[in-house]
């Protein structure tokens, strides 16, 4: 099995280098056909295409953002280009950056003005600023040429003035594989995980301290950067600059090339240009059915080919991630500490005040005050509904309190759940919420997410400073999924392993934050007994390296096993506070359990 | 400021609300803003051209004939859409698929009349005077049919079994299945009558407004932008939202130029995006 992963391997890396030889070559091909320069035209706009098509792969694929004016980004590069080249005499290789400044300037205004509406409303948005765009290159006279648009547009020469044709196709088809790297770069470094991890489950990514905004603002002005670049290429390549370039209609091609070649994938978006600029080819005559075809086609692949030709491949038998074995020898040698810097011995990491939080009338949490110190298990049980869960949602920031207060490390708690998380409060939900489309080792990864000291450029040209980061993260990683002994699990995807797999892959995932305090929501339910020691161990473990875990459990036997302190809430009160034993003989709490079986007989 | 200005707002404002509901009657079960509601207008607006403008037909029977034509869009953009959201599992389905029928209509209405204004003669060609302010029977006529049609959506969600399940479909697809409910009869009515709605209002309106045959998409943001600052899902957010850009618009147009009327209503919406995300009527939204 292995040994076959391994020869499919080599024979796309060689059909792949193959197929880039062949396209740099093609110049040469071209000349002998009867029409040269048409023919290396056509490729030469796919060519921009395919830069456009991975823009547009960044935000919709990884970002989650979906955006119908990149054909709008696309118009402005290439306006970019042709006012400052035509009516400004730059020079073309200056106007190509300024493209990239362009379209990276409007994608980030664009985005700031509704990071609220990310959501349901952002594709609508976009396509009403493309549609304005459009409206307003046309209004805009002599500086934009208005519906004839700037004719004249030269690509730039290095000792010449311009670059012959030839020379430019090999110039796009380098760019075209620099765009690749830097989506490739992007997407396996920190931020790429991060972005994903926001894409699939918010709520999870912001509760490993990962920001929301600035990760959808950076991701969207990356994407907006290459969709400006691809467009001052096209107005090079074409001659001249339109507002028709920035038509919908005429950007069907991206989308279908994305959904095509599979979205989300590094490889879809070319792959799928390719075949798309290749059916445009052939139905060339009729030019007025382009749209009718290529939208037809858009629908019918997304039914019969729901992820595309490279996504069906990668789920398939043959493109699914190899399984790597470790020995036990391997799993014993990694070394960790994860022992918790800058605190003392039983020193006060979060403290609550009277804490309340009003539904309407339902008090779910009335008046509790509690504390957290380090090196410390603490144990919170209560009934069903007793306000467990909305007590941790209160101190981590997820719902604004009615009264009360909240003191991290003796600071008031900031406001927003990310900045919370910053602090080293870490929550474990009580559903699982991984990143199933993820690897086991990318979810680790991404609650690493504050350790790395990495920027987003460090990332896209894997500066040492990038690598260094990276193989430490990873090695780490590794260690921490040793411990929970998940290392073999650590290519398959977190949707694919078992349900107590997941829980302890979510535990390790937020120690993998480095958290002071780590709240675990229910983590044993559903646990196997093997499983259950594992997580025993690991919390044991926790606690003895100085961190405070805090456990919310209906498994009272292994709370009570585990816990140092055991505070037990009922009606969003606290009735009872001590060690395992003080509680067990608490009149209150066998008062409050008494009339429940469920909880009585547990208890005994 | 002119009184012609605000009752042409009113007018054009009666349009936007019409496209406005159409979306809100899709929108309700389904969870879908459907970018090629838009078309629909178009479609009523070549039927009206082609049947009275052209063959010179009665209106009766240019009305059943643009029922039985709207009826049929209706069914065959819901296959178009709802294939793709159902079998896809990507969240951006139905976006793309909305947007993809948008223009595979768009392309099609281009093949017979590329070059062509849908403006054909009124039913009325009456004007009425009111404070001053002539205004065309034919506008009254768009605006009175979008009155009745929003009274009427809003009465049927809120008091028959049938606008119960319509919200039960949206809130809890599988719920709804068992509780008994067509959740794909519901959905295929709601396109079909989505679309007839919104073809009965591009047919009425089209002597008196601007539609070309690739004009679908700038109705469909229009109706979008209106349904959003009056709250999406709500028959009375649609109607208001509607007349406000409408009025928005045309002040803005007569005092500063074509322009600025367009750039006026986008920036309303990013404003109302920002300030009321929810828009003046609407409950918070739940997306796809």
């Amino acid at each position: 099995m292995i040994s076959s992963y391994k020869t499919l391997n080599r024979v796309l890396v060689a059909g792949t280098a193959i197929a880039i030889a062949l396209l740099y070559l093609f110049p040469l091909f071209a000349r002998t056909t009867n029409n040269p320069s048409y023919y290396l035209q056509i490729v030469s706009v796919a060519l921009c295409s395919a830069i456009l098509t991975i823009s547009l792969n960044i935000c919709m694929g990884y970002g989650g953002l979906m955006s119908l004016m990149h054909t709008g980004l696309q118009m402005m590069g290439g306006y970019a280009v042709a006012i400052l080249t035509l009516n400004h005499h730059w020079n073309g290789w200056l106007a190509l950056v300024m493209a990239i400044v362009v379209g990276a300037v409007f994608a980030v205004l664009v985005i700031l003005l509704s990071l609220r509406a990310t959501y349901l409303y952002f594709g609508m948005i976009t396509l009403a600023v493309n549609l304005i765009a459009m409206e307003a290159i046309r209004q805009g006279g002599s500086f934009t040429g208005g519906y004839n648009g700037l004719i004249g547009v030269m690509a730039p020469g290095i000792t010449t003035t311009m670059m012959t044709p030839q020379a430019f196709y090999v110039f796009l088809l380098t760019i075209l594989i620099g765009v690749y790297v830097i989506q490739r770069n992007l997407v396996f470094s920190g931020f790429g995980r991060n972005t994903m991890a926001l894409r699939e489950s918010p709520e999870t990514a912001t509760a490993l301290g990962i920001s929301p905004n600035v990760h959808r603002v950076k991701i969207f002005a990356v994407s907006g950067a290459l969709a400006g670049l691809a467009g001052g290429l096209l107005s090079m390549q074409l001659g001249y600059a339109m507002s028709e370039i920035g038509d919908l209609g005429s950007g069907l091609i991206f989308f279908v090339g994305l959904f095509l070649g599979g979205i989300s994938t590094l490889a879809g978006p070319i792959i799928g240009v390719a075949v798309v600029a290749t059916i445009a080819f052939l139905i060339r005559g009729t030019a007025q059915y382009n749209t009718l075809v290529l939208g037809g086609l858009l629908l019918l692949c997304m039914v019969v080919l729901p992820r595309g030709v490279v996504g069906m491949y990668r789920y398939s038998r043959f493109g699914s991630p190899h399984v790597r074995e470790f020995d036990q020898a391997e799993i014993d040698s990694f070394q960790l500490d994860i022992s918790v810097k800058d605190v003392v011995k039983n020193q006060i990491l979060l403290e609550s005040h009277d804490l309340a939080k009003h539904f309407g009338g339902i008090h779910a949490v009335d008046g509790v005050s509690i504390v957290f110190r380090s090196g410390e298990v603490h144990g919170i049980i209560g009934p069903n509904g007793s306000g467990k869960s909305t007590l941790i949602s209160c101190l981590t920031g997820y719902y604004p309190l009615t009264a009360g207060s909240v003191e991290i490390l003796g600071n008031p708690a900031p406001k927003k759940p990310f900045l919370i998380s910053r602090l080293g409060v870490t929550r474990v939900f009580q559903i699982p919420h991984l990143f199933e489309r993820e690897s086991v080792l990318d979810n680790v990864l991404t609650g690493m997410y504050r350790r790395d000291r990495y920027s987003i450029f460090d990332a896209i040209f894997r500066t040492p400073r990038y690598r260094k980061a990276n193989a430490r993260s990873t090695e780490e990683a590794r260690a921490l999924l040793a411990l929970a002994g998940l290392l073999n699990q650590q290519d398959l995807t977190a949707g694919s392993i078992s349900h107590g797999q997941k829980r302890l892959l979510e535990v390790v995932r937020a120690v993998a934050t480095q958290p002071k305090i780590l709240i675990l929501d229910e983590p044993a339910t559903g646990l196997r007994q093997d499983e259950l020691d594992v997580l025993k161990g690991l919390i044991s473990r926790l606690a003895k390296e100085g961190m405070s875990v805090v456990l919310i459990e209906h498994n009272v036997d292994f709370l009570m096993n585990l816990a140092d302190i055991v505070t037990v809430i009922e009606s969003g009160k606290v009735i009872a506070e001590g060690t395992p034993m003080e509680v067990q003989k608490n009149e209150k709490v066998l008062d409050a359990y008494l009339g429940r079986t469920d909880f009585s007989k547990e208890l005994a | 400021m002119d009184l012609q200005i605000w009752v042409e707002g009113l007018y054009i404002g009666s349009v936007y609300a019409l496209i406005a509901l159409s979306m809100t009657v899709v929108y309700q079960p389904t969870r879908i803003m459907n970018f090629a509601q838009g078309e629909g207008f178009v479609l009523g607006a070549a039927i009206g051209y082609q049947t009275i403008g052209v063959w010179h037909w009665p209106v009766w029977q240019a009305g059943a004939a643009l029922i039985l034509l709207a009826m049929a869009m209706g069914y065959v953009m819901e296959r178009m859409v709802m294939l793709p959201v159902q079998l896809s599992g990507n969240r951006f389905a139905w976006i793309i698929a909305t947007l993809a029928a948008a223009l595979i209509f768009q392309s099609l209405f281009n093949l017979p009349y590329a070059n062509v204004t849908f403006g054909y003669f009124e039913f009325f060609k009456t004007r009425a005077n009111i404070f001053g302010a002539h205004i065309a029977m034919q506008k009254i006529l768009v605006f009175t049919f979008m009155v009745f049609a929003a009274v009427f959506y809003d009465q049927l969600l809120k008091r028959t079994l049938w606008g119960r399940s319509i919200r039960a479909v949206a809130h809890n697809n599988d719920t709804s299945i068992i509780l008994g409910i067509p959740t794909k009869l519901v959905i295929k009515v709601a396109f079909i009558s989505g679309t007839v709605l919104i073809a009965c209002a591009g047919f009425l309106a089209a002597p008196v407004i601007i539609v070309a045959p690739a004009s679908g998409l700038f109705f469909t943001i229009q109706g979008f932008t209106a349904a959003i600052i009056g709250g999406v899902g709500s028959p009375k957010g649609a109607v208001a939202g509607g007349l406000m850009i409408g009025i928005l618009d045309s002040v803005v147009r007569s005092s500063l130029g074509g322009t600025w009327g367009v750039f006026s209503t986008v920036m309303a919406l990013a404003l109302i995006l920002v300030v009321r995300p929810n828009g003046f009527f609407g409950k918070r939204v739940v997306g796809r």
